[in-house]
């Protein structure tokens, strides 16, 4: 069931338009992102949904009740800002509590039990007492996500909630906010700009563009088959190769021919093209490995260590931009010198043919 | 040298006031060196002073008014000025701010000749209140502004969220943090008030302020060791007034977990 349903939502900002006829379905449960470079909408969405925003036209509809002209203070969603907004006059319990003022049929003892499991749940149990603003950035978070959790929201919404951490923190939050979900069984609704944070953290993610939705998609199929060139490149790294179609038959620059069938295919018209592969798709051939794969023949034009892991920029014959091949690191295996001659195992099926934009 | 000029520059500043309590505290009528000896009579005949009595009671009502009346309207233009945009902001915070450089001879000169001439009033303490308004409005915006500025307009947004409307938000979360600004605002305004002269002149009746009776005494020349006591009292009122302004922005400010940006101490 849907919980969430968004029809043709059109946003002006005078002249601006803001969102372009945004179509959304989020179900009870799903933890759904927003991914967009800033600018593209997913936080006036976010908005939106809270009601902070109203539309110029279009339809929100929360458990099948349309939300037109109802303020937030009315509807069945909480937000954790993305500066927390924690009243910095109250202390941590008087803030977790502040949406509980209004619930008449708790007496103090109920109010403090919601609190401190709400707290629990955080992880800041005997917090309780403490300034807020006596608190690191990531207990903020914490108290932000208590305070909304405590009133059992239908969908909880997080605008960039991790942006302000720093990256261990960050990752922490990541692994925490999934537990978290998954325990209470609340709709979550994330706006991110950081693919990765997208790709780990939710069922369905929606990338916007501009105004609009290019593609929703679970993690895999986002990663896997993009629909756009855009998107490609927006959700990881993507190597692009340009590609003639004829009828049946696909011509890549440095790849060679294969069956149009045998790739991702967005391309229905015969012509010139876009072709992409993902960096872990193709591997390199150590000198006397075998393969019975394809093969594809270049020079190593970078090599970039990590530690676990060496990304080569490899330019194949015939092409002027090298492509980016990562490769694990394995113990006893060498690390090709840039210069030395590279021989790339590939197969059709990870090539992605787009359509011409 | 910077050093000596910078003590130059604070003699040149006080020693004037300096010289307040020195011949208020000296029991030779005449305002000269070499002082007569110590005395409290100046002080003792202020306490007796009916006329004084009327006046400072007419200054204290007529400050206290205007700075609950500046403030009220300073919070509103602060308010519109910080969260919204709209057509002719610009032209309409200018305009409210202009009285703070405006030349007051000026300002009482044609609020005069509106109330007089235009409208008829009788000049009362009404009217030295509604010009006391028009001149500490514009302080009262400044340092809310400043409030409105530093005040985390999520934080609105998050209550509003939480289920309370806009006037319980403003109740619970916006009032408790700005009134260290709304204090500051207060207390300035209420120094303006109770100090101005020029408007209260133009614009006072039969009441006179505590400014205007302290000029009126000028023509008694027995009278001025009498003013030397009442401007010592006034300079240290003013003084603890401004730091307690001061003290409780910086402490708001402290609690916000803020960075200070300036004021006006």
């Amino acid at each position: 069931m849907n919980l969430i349903e968004l029809r043709g939502i059109q946003k002006y900002y005078g002249d601006y338009h803001a969102l372009r006829g945004i179509d959304l379905d989020i179900a009870e449960g799903e933890f759904f992102s927003l991914l967009g470079p800033s600018g593209c909408g997913k936080t006036t969405l976010l908005r939106v949904v809270a009601g902070f925003e109203d539309v110029s036209s279009g339809s929100v509809m929360i458990s099948n009740k349309d939300m037109t002209g109802v303020s937030p203070n009315k509807r069945p969603t909480n937000m954790v800002f993305q500066s927390y907004a924690i009243f910095p006059h109250l202390s941590v319990a008087q803030n977790v509590a502040f949406g509980l003022r209004k619930r008449s049929d708790l007496n103090a003892q109920a109010r403090m039990t919601l609190v401190e499991d709400a707290l629990d749940m955080v992880g800041l149990d005997g917090y309780g007492a403490r300034a807020a603003n006596a608190l690191s950035g990531g207990q903020r978070q914490r108290v932000a996500l208590a305070r909304a959790l405590v009133l059992r929201p239908k969908v909880l919404l997080l605008d960039e909630p991790l942006s302000a951490l720093d990256k261990k923190m960050r990752e922490q939050m990541q692994v925490e906010l999934i537990r978290l979900q998954r325990q209470v069984g609340i709709t979550f609704i994330l706006v991110t700009h950081d693919q990765e944070e997208a790709l780990v953290m939710s069922d369905r993610i929606a990338v916007m563009f501009d105004g609009e939705v290019a593609q929703i998609a679970e993690a895999e199929d986002l990663y896997r088959k993009p629909v756009s060139r855009r998107v490609a490149e927006f959700i990881g790294t993507m190597n692009f190769l340009p590609a003639t179609v004829a009828g049946e038959k696909v011509e890549v620059a440095g790849l060679g021919h294969m069956e149009l069938s045998d790739t991702q295919s967005m391309a229905t018209t015969d012509g010139d093209t876009m072709a992409g592969f993902r960096p872990e798709t193709a591997t390199l051939l150590f000198p006397g490995q075998k393969t019975e794969g394809r093969i594809a023949s270049g020079t190593v034009s970078e090599v970039v260590y990590y530690g676990d892991m060496t990304y080569y920029d490899v330019t194949l014959d015939g092409c002027e931009r090298p492509v980016r091949i990562s490769m694990r690191n394995v113990f006893g295996r060498p690390v090709l010198d840039i210069g030395a001659p590279a021989r790339l195992a590939w197969s059709p099926g990870a090539v992605t043919l787009f359509a011409r934009a | 040298m910077l050093r000596a000029y910078v003590v130059a520059f604070l003699i040149f500043l006080y020693a004037p006031i300096a010289l307040l309590p020195v011949f208020a505290f000296n029991s030779g009528t005449v305002i000269a060196f070499p002082l007569d000896g110590f005395t409290l009579d100046w002080f003792a005949a202020l306490r007796t002073n009916s006329e004084l009595h009327s006046a400072l009671l007419n200054s204290l009502t007529v400050a206290g008014t205007t700075s609950v009346l500046s403030v009220l309207l300073g919070l509103m233009a602060a308010r519109a000025n910080i969260r919204y945009t709209f057509p002719g902001k610009a032209a309409a915070m200018g305009l409210v701010m202009i009285p703070l450089v405006l030349p007051e001879i000026i300002v009482a000169t044609s609020l005069l000749v509106v109330v007089v001439q235009f409208f008829g009033w009788s000049l009362s303490l009404v009217t030295v209140v509604a010009a006391h308004v028009l001149i500490c409005t514009p302080f009262a915006i400044a340092i809310l502004n400043a409030s409105f500025q530093s005040l985390d307009p999520a934080l609105e947004e998050a209550a509003i969220d939480l289920g309370e409307t806009r006037s319980s938000t403003f109740r619970l979360v916006t009032l408790p943090l700005i009134m260290p600004g709304i204090i500051a605002a207060l207390l300035i305004c209420f120094t303006i008030s109770l100090d101005e002269f020029i408007i209260a002149f133009f614009l006072t009746g039969s009441d006179t302020t505590l400014p205007v009776y302290i000029w009126s005494l000028l023509r008694f020349p027995n009278q001025l060791p009498v003013i030397m006591a009442l401007g010592t009292i006034l300079v240290i009122v003013s003084i603890l007034i401004l730091t307690l302004a001061e003290w409780n922005r910086r402490r708001g400010i402290a609690r916000m977990g803020g960075k200070d940006s300036g004021g006006f101490l």
